[in-house]
């Protein structure tokens, strides 16, 4: 079996810090999506230990093992753990949770630990879902915007187009920013629709000046940056008149890691995003543990 | 509840049974503005043509690309779930519901078919002119048709029927600003579709029976209170996904809910005249209020009037109206911060999709809003 160029690289990590016995409250989040789960553990309100795993076609399988993974090898079981939280599309899927709490708080509180306190809007560049959501400058989403139908593909487009193309998908970003002019992006109107423009790039020998490698991934790339420009637009604008202002921008979700696309949401939106040295996908994992 | 989803669902056998009881004919109607009083006045029976979605595999071929409510009627006309309507009549309108029409009339030439204009200016000088002109068309055509003459009398009969169950409505939806509301909105959307299917006297009674229970009966407890707007649906999947969740939809702004019944025709010696004021002073849809001078206002003084705590604003996908008026209408909820989520929907609306985005609207307005592991359990605020 050949390279499969999608797959990017799973983790898990324990803190070896945190005593987690001596700890008052454990509690998880466990954030199952579309295409990857997340899980996070803290104790007293420190991380003590995660996993992120891609899912695949077992939801349920993946539910229990991203909780496993992250227990790792500590000696904790589900019975330590106070509180379990679910959310993500597929959180039915973890029924060891006590409760469920919706992805736009779970991301939003997941953003505050990650970003900090100042973070005032979070995008969150999902698997196959992209939302936008607005803060209080105190812990209160304000306003959140979600795509609709059709304009899903976002993560697990950019997977499917990377063994398309053949490219490894933690390189497709960096790739797509090495151009002097970003070219036209492809159809936004659905995914289905940009993958078959963006292969066709490839064929058209008969342009004049044919689009490099690069340039095919920037115009897909930008497809992608583009749809979820129109998720943030909606949002409620942050100063007074028309004019939305877009500040503290924190982005979650596995498209986080993708600089072909985060970096141009950032130009047209004219700010920088905030930065952080903690994985961006685990922020609705983290949310929902704190809101356990 | 069950009584109103039943006769909506039952309207093609009531119609058909109607037919067979009284001799009478059936006219369908597309559009909100169809004036049908002057229908009824000529003993016809008027029926709205609701969208009910069931597998297609015609519609595409002529209405393609519509929103689903308009080839899903095509869908149904063509299978013919309309079979017993002796004619139909669509308002200067939406686009699609025009196409519906159209298809609806080619393919079936022999049907009574009119066409009433209704100015996009609905608030011009020479409007209310315009269409009272076009109503003394639609009598003449009906007279014609049914060999009936329509006489003042029996204007004024048929505008009293009507006036009635306006007001009847009304005094429903008053039920629905208590501070725990004794009805929820899927069944007061079931009321005012059934309403649109039968004939308006019958309905009269049983909503007067209906009332008098209402009265007596023991508030559904403290939900969050929410405003539905946005384009016209036919099944009431959204209201109940939305009690379902623990918040409750005490007010909405739809052409075939409130829109429908919250003004009166005021009688006046020209009764023509008084119909073409009665529909172009109604609450108006985005496609007949130009320049936003009322809808917006209408929006908001619903909100204060019914104390909602957030709005939603369900677009059907390719509804050209409805999006139109984002600018207005979003301006104005976002300037009294009036917190509101709006999305696009179908025919078929996605469960899970529509939940995840509710479940965390309200936990906007309500922090806190979580639910137990297991989707048959309801929420606990």
């Amino acid at each position: 079996m050949g390279q499969t160029y999608w797959k990017w690289p799973e983790s898990c990590w324990l803190s070896k810090e945190i005593d987690w016995k001596k700890a008052e409250k454990v509690t998880a989040g466990v954030d199952v999506g579309t295409t990857s789960a997340q899980a996070a553990i803290l104790c007293d309100g420190e991380l003590f230990g995660y996993a992120n795993i891609r899912i695949g076609a077992y939801f349920k399988k993946a539910a229990d093992l991203v909780i496993t993974q992250a227990m790792g090898d500590s000696g904790m079981t589900l019975k330590d753990i106070g509180a379990i939280v679910c959310t993500g599309w597929g959180h039915r899927n973890a029924d060891y949770a006590a409760k469920f709490i919706d992805e736009v708080h779970c991301h939003a509180k997941g953003a505050r630990f990650i970003y900090g306190p100042e973070v005032r809007t979070v995008v969150n560049l999902g698997g196959q879902t992209c939302s936008a959501i607005r803060l209080f400058d105190w812990d209160r989403v304000r306003d959140f915007m979600m795509n609709d139908k059709c304009a899903t593909g976002f993560g697990r487009n950019v997977e499917m187009m990377c063994d398309y193309l053949k490219v490894p998908v933690e390189e497709i970003g960096k790739l797509s920013l090495d151009v002097n002019v970003d070219p036209e992006p492809v159809s936004t109107t659905c995914y289905a629709f940009a993958d078959t423009e963006t292969l066709g790039l490839f064929r058209q020998d008969f342009r004049a000046e044919p689009l490099s490698e690069n340039e095919v991934y920037a115009s897909h790339l930008f497809a992608i940056a583009w749809r979820a420009l129109g998720v943030i637009g909606k949002l409620q604008p942050l100063d007074v008149g028309d004019v939305t202002v877009f500040k503290e921008l924190g982005f979650t979700g596995g498209l986080a890691k993708n600089p072909g696309v985060t970096e141009r949401i950032e130009r047209e939106l004219k700010v920088s995003a905030l930065k952080s040295e903690y994985d961006p996908m685990l922020a609705g994992a983290i949310g929902a543990a704190l809101l356990a | 509840m069950e009584k109103f989803k039943q006769l909506v669902e039952n309207r093609h056998e009531y119609a058909k049974a109607w037919k067979a009881k009284t001799g009478g004919k059936v006219i369908g109607w597309f559009e909100p503005y169809f004036p049908e009083e002057i229908a009824y006045a000529a003993g016809v029976l008027p029926v709205r043509m609701l969208a009910q979605h069931e597998p297609d595999t015609i519609s595409d071929k002529w209405v393609y690309a519509s929103c689903y409510p308009a080839s899903d009627l095509v869908n149904m006309f063509l299978k013919g779930r309309y079979d017993y309507v002796d004619g139909i009549v669509n308002v200067e309108g939406c686009q699609w519901m025009f196409n519906a029409f159209e298809v609806a009339k080619n393919t079936n030439p022999n049907l009574f078919q009119h066409y009433l204009f209704l100015p996009d200016y609905t608030d011009a000088y020479t409007s209310k002119d315009v269409l009272r002109s076009e109503l003394e068309v639609f009598v003449r055509k009906m007279e014609e048709w049914t060999g009936n003459k329509i006489t003042d009398a029996d204007l004024d009969r048929a505008i009293d029927v009507y006036n009635t169950n306006r007001r009847l409505l009304r005094r429903i939806a008053e039920l629905r600003r208590a501070d725990q509301p004794v009805l929820f909105g899927s069944e007061a959307m079931n009321v005012v579709l059934a309403c649109q299917v039968m004939d308006k006297a019958e309905m009269n009674d049983i909503l007067e029976k209906f009332i008098e229970e209402l009265e007596e009966r023991k508030p559904a407890g403290d939900r969050i209170r929410l405003m539905l707007l946005g384009s016209e649906t036919f099944d009431t999947s959204l209201e109940e996904l939305v009690e379902e969740l623990g918040a409750n939809i005490v007010i909405d702004e739809l052409d075939n809910g409130t829109s429908y019944y919250w003004n009166e025709v005021i009688l006046q010696k020209d009764r023509l005249m008084a119909l073409s004021l009665r529909y172009l002073g109604r609450p108006h849809n985005p496609i007949k209020d130009n320049n936003w001078r009322r809808r917006p206002q209408h929006i908001f003084e619903l909100t204060e009037d019914f104390h909602v705590d957030g709005v939603i604003i369900a677009k059907q996908i390719y509804c050209h109206l409805h999006g139109s008026d984002n600018y207005a209408v979003w301006k104005i909820l976002r300037e009294r911060n009036i917190p509101f989520h709006f999305f696009e929907r179908d025919m078929t609306m996605p469960y899970e999709e529509t939940e995840q985005r509710l479940v965390a609207f309200m936990n906007m307005l309500r922090p806190g809003l979580t639910r137990l592991v297991g989707w048959h359990q309801p929420m606990t605020i």
